[in-house]
């Protein structure tokens, strides 16, 4: 499973968010490949997504948050994807 | 203190932009005159200029309604700013990736229509238009 969160490095707030989101999908997902993408960096890759606005979440090439999600809709959403493979 | 007239020349908008823009909250007289004319400060046409550069940039005006809260509270940062500017460029460019998309589909409908002297109702254009409007919606 892949999650891919686009966002823009500096916010040191932000940064305790994802990694608050990131060690919740870890605990959910077994084989979870996490990548942080600076959005500026892989622009032309996000808008290929449909990230319109920062920061985004993609799990498996589908664009699924467009805003930063709690801990409990990100583990929901792992869940509801990829129940069977958790 | 200028008067809507002398703010409009100032800053090349017309007289009706600048109410609408008062409308939509974007300036605000700073006062009026005896006579009850709107009258307007430096501020206000520095406000102008920056809502003309702004929509030069693609920001949408209520877009810049935010910008210029943003601009007036002393706890937003550069950061809050930037944010909205790399987001406005995801638009844009998912925009010129739309528009490029329609200008291939043309290319496209161009290109099998070789013969441009057949009537109208031969014309290959036409009927993939209509094709494509008679395909269901998915």
């Amino acid at each position: 499973m892949k999650v891919e969160m686009f966002v823009i490095p500096g916010c040191s707030e932000c940064a305790v968010a994802r990694a608050r989101l990131r060690a919740a999908a870890q605990e959910v997902a077994k084989n979870l490949e996490w990548r942080e993408l600076n959005v500026l960096d892989d622009l032309d890759y996000a808008v290929e997504l449909g990230v319109m606005t920062l920061p985004s979440i993609v799990i498996d090439g589908e664009l699924v948050f467009s805003s930063t999600p709690t801990v409990a809709q990100l583990r929901d959403a792992l869940i509801e994807r990829h129940g069977a493979r958790v | 203190m200028f008067t809507i007239g002398k703010l409009a020349t100032l800053t090349s908008v017309s007289n009706d932009t600048l109410r609408y823009y008062e409308q939509e909250g974007l300036v605000q007289p700073a006062g009026k005159s005896p006579a009850g004319y709107r009258l307007y400060d430096k501020d206000s046409a520095r406000r102008i200029h920056f809502i003309k550069h702004a929509q030069n940039c693609g920001f949408t005006l209520a877009e810049i309604r935010e910008l210029l809260v943003l601009r007036s509270r002393d706890k937003a940062c550069c950061g809050d700013v930037r944010t909205r500017a790399i987001e406005k460029k995801l638009q844009i460019e998912n925009k010129i990736r739309a528009m490029k998309a329609m200008s291939k589909a043309l290319d496209q409908l161009i290109a099998e229509c070789a013969n441009e002297r057949r009537p109208v109702r031969e014309c290959t254009i036409i009927a993939a238009l209509e094709r494509a409007i008679s395909m269901p919606v998915q």
